[in-house]
């Protein structure tokens, strides 16, 4: 009894050798793919290779006893079998077993078929939990441990079976089976949670590193759409500092600083131009640079006795690849870096170089709405003005008082015309502003234009942006009633679809898509520029919509909110 | 001077009308509200000159030009009120153009022009533009028939009428000489222009005559006097 108690506490010294194996190789990219169950060939046979050395392993670091060995081989064994499969399982208990036969003694053989049941064994483990879907079972330190187990007294009784006499077999089963049952029991369990262990830090790892990365892109969302300026920069500097918690973060155009916070901002001030080495360096190359303070040599350029020590230099990026400016990440003479956040570092800055981008681009879009608009008004309003003053002309001799109607009308149309486009106004104001263009159209066709304006009064408050049903109507005369031999219709409605306005302007021409005579024509430029506004403006479904019945009725229908929203680009 | 005053909107016809009273030997054969009418009206009336607006419904005053039986061609005075149009009227060999609102001394100068020229060079309409559509009049509308839609174009007592491959018949207020002139349509009898493309047969007959069967399966009657020229035009034999 004392020497079987002297044989597992020795045995179980060796177990922990062992263990110090499996560990340092846990750390290794060798085991990574034993942390999934995996039905690939690679990592099936990586399996093998890696569970037959411990196998191996086992036996070298056994104990001598009778010129038999007590061993550790089991570990292998089973846990080739519990991770890889029954076919794994075997061939690492075969490798293992011929092994073992190769040393030699009298037990040589029985161990041998020993070593290839406990393969099975681990292998009939695995395959159990597998087909029961309990497949994570298999990853249970316990479970690995009960089929170390039962495969370890398997091997007992194989002993017994295949040693003869059987008088020396009971000999060597009495004075090896607890010591071996302790130890590779216990060693199996623990193999397996120091796999589990590697495999938690792994997860939290990279979940941490997600989520700080999510949080931030987050946060920072459209914090620089409007570009790199000082409120801009001292908001997404502030997100950074807050969430990856380094000592200092500063954000710099090419010139000067546009926002530092954190350790050291007595001496590093908004405003000041850019003096570090780094920053240069990494603005001029475009590179991310690391000062660590230890290989690289990091000294602040500003002050002798900055507390800072370490510095990670990113570049922004603007259009075609230009570096518009730089963010830097320190940490104080007192702390190391982290390598999450000198990898999250560059993300950020990667992030917030897309983001000025997109805003730059969003800018543009914009600026070019706006011209078309300017352009079309100024495009516009000549041929109107020419052909109003014509009228004019004609009516002044002959009614004096009609003149000076028009004249009123020309007046409110031209004040409303003035009204920037980007600014919102009431569905009143637009109806004025039609009415106003309507009144001088009527004049000028004379009884040739019936004009029919059915808005119920509860939309008069509606807001949308301004310019926007004008065009509309001008476009159903231009291209709609004026091409037409006899009397032209318009009728203006509005009616609510949900929560929705949609204003409908139709005309009794039906040409749209007539596409007979684009000659000279602005081919209905107003109109695509009031549908791109609203679609910008609004987003889907918001916008113009256009049905047209050939030679009987073209109908334009604005869509826009009851409630006017949050404008969505401001 | 018998004028002819085209425009779409009636106070630029009021307006004109006011400015051309003031001259006793100016006569105001009549107003005319689209190009259609216009059209009709030279054929009817043959004037001396037309004070022609550019910008009028489906067709304006400058495709109206290229419309006109060259045989009656009047003076053409344009207005306009955008002066973009301008040098495209002078290529179209317009007598002058006037901007609106008309300034008075302005038109002034243009009847003393008038007065002084006599009648119109034809070579001056020379290189008016070939047709790609026939403006034809419908129900408050004006309808242009593609030519590649057009089999025949017949000259009945009740006027000119356009037919379709869809079997449709439109009226016109094109001479049928102005059509041949200014189209591929080629005349197959003294009342019908035909459409090569839309010829799928010709079917010779005793009497030395011919008939066309269209490929929508109408038949055309082909003259003996037209038929060689048909023939030579289409290169048969």
């Amino acid at each position: 009894m004392e020497q079987s108690l002297a044989l597992s506490f020795n045995l179980m010294m060796q177990t922990c050798g062992y263990l110090v194996v499996a560990y340092l190789l846990s750390r290794t990219k060798l085991f990574l793919p034993f942390m999934r169950v995996t039905v690939r060939l690679p990592h099936r046979i990586a399996a093998y290779v890696v569970f037959s050395l411990f196998c191996i392993m086992g036996t070298y670091l056994g104990l001598e006893i009778d010129e038999s060995i007590a061993n550790t081989r089991a570990i292998g064994a089973v846990l080739g079998g519990m991770l890889g499969g029954p076919v794994v399982g075997f061939f690492v208990g075969l490798t293992g077993g011929l092994h073992r036969y190769w040393i030699g003694g009298p037990t040589a053989l029985a161990c041998t078929v020993s070593t290839i049941a406990e393969g099975l064994i681990g292998g009939f483990f695995h395959l159990w939990f597998t087909r029961h879907g309990r497949i994570v079972k298999v990853f249970d330190p316990f479970t690995v441990a009960l089929g170390t187990f039962c495969a370890e007294v398997v091997q007992m009784i194989i002993l017994l079976l295949m040693v003869k006499p059987f008088a020396a077999a009971t000999h060597l089963v009495g004075q090896i089976a607890a010591p071996m049952l302790i130890a590779n029991t216990l060693g199996a369990g623990l193999f397996m949670s120091i796999l589990l262990d590697r495999r938690e830090a792994l997860e939290k790892q990279s979940s941490v590193f997600s989520a700080k990365a999510l949080k931030i892109a987050a946060r920072a969302e459209g914090a620089l759409r409007g570009g790199l300026d000082r409120t801009a920069a001292g908001r997404v500097a502030r997100i950074i500092y807050e969430e990856t918690g380094v000592g200092a973060v500063a954000i710099s155009d090419r010139e000067k600083l546009l926002a530092f916070i954190g350790v050291g901002d007595d001496h590093h001030v908004v405003g000041m131009p850019i003096s570090s080495r780094q920053t240069l360096e990494a603005m001029e190359k475009n590179v991310v640079l690391y000062a660590d303070g230890n290989e690289v040599d990091y000294q602040c350029s500003i002050d002798p006795h900055c507390p800072l020590g370490a510095a990670l230099v990113m570049p922004l990026l603007g259009e075609e690849e230009r570096v518009i400016g730089a963010i830097k990440l320190y940490e104080p003479k007192t702390r190391l870096f982290s390598t999450i956040n000198r990898t999250l570092g560059e993300g950020i800055a990667r992030l917030l170089s897309a983001q000025i981008l997109a805003g730059r681009y969003e800018a543009q879009k914009q600026l070019l709405t706006q011209s078309e608009l300017k352009l079309l008004q100024a495009q516009v309003n000549p041929h109107f003005l020419f052909n109003t003053l014509n009228t004019l002309a004609a009516v002044v001799p002959k009614d004096p008082d009609r003149a000076r109607q028009l004249v009123q009308h020309l007046a409110v149309f031209f004040r409303k015309n003035l009204k920037r486009p980007s600014q919102e106004v009431t569905l009143e104001d637009e109806i004025d502003h039609v009415q106003a263009y309507l009144e001088i159209e009527k004049a000028r066709f004379a009884g040739n234009l019936d004009v029919i304006i059915d808005i119920p009064p509860e939309f008069a408050e509606v807001r949308l942006p301004a310019f926007s049903l004008q065009p509309i109507v001008e476009n159903a005369i231009k291209h709609g009633t004026s091409q037409l031999i006899g009397k032209g219709e318009i009728h203006i409605t509005a009616t609510r679809v949900d929560d929705d306005l949609v204003i409908d302007v139709a005309d009794n021409a039906g040409l749209h898509e007539g596409g007979e005579r684009p000659v000279g024509d602005d081919g209905g430029l107003g109109m695509k520029l009031v549908a791109r506004r609203l679609e910008t403006r609004f987003g889907p479904p918001y916008g113009v919509s256009v049905r047209c019945e050939r030679d009987v009725a073209t109908h334009v229908s604005l869509r826009v909110p009851l409630e006017m929203r949050e404008m969505r680009a401001a | 001077m018998r004028v002819l005053i085209i425009d779409d909107e009636p106070p630029a016809r009021e307006e004109l009308r006011r400015l051309l009273g003031a001259y006793e030997d100016i006569e105001i054969l009549g107003e005319c509200a689209n190009a259609v009418e216009g059209i009709a009206a030279v054929n009817r009336l043959s004037p001396d000159a037309l004070f022609l607006d550019i910008h009028m419904p489906r067709i304006s005053g400058l495709e109206m030009l290229s419309m006109l039986d060259p045989d009656r061609r009047p003076q053409v005075v344009f207005l306009t009120a955008h002066d973009e149009h301008a040098l495209e009227a002078f290529a179209e060999s317009a007598f002058d153009y006037l901007l609106k609102p008309v300034d008075p001394e302005r038109i002034d100068k243009t009847i003393r022009r008038l007065r002084a020229a006599h009648a119109p060079s034809p070579a001056l309409f020379e290189p008016a533009r070939p047709l790609t559509s026939i403006p034809c009049s419908g129900q408050n509308r004006v309808y242009l028939v593609k030519l590649a839609d057009i089999e025949f174009v017949v000259s009945r007592s009740s006027g000119i009428f356009v037919v379709t491959g869809a079997g449709q018949e439109r009226f016109t207020e094109l001479t049928l000489k102005t059509i041949e002139e200014r189209t591929p349509l080629t005349r197959c009898h003294r009342q019908v222009l035909v459409n090569p493309e839309a010829i799928r047969e010709i079917v010779f007959q005793e009497s030395g005559a011919a008939e066309i069967v269209t490929n929508a399966g109408a038949r055309v009657p082909v003259s003996r006097r037209h038929l060689a020229l048909l023939k030579e035009r289409l290169s048969i034999a």
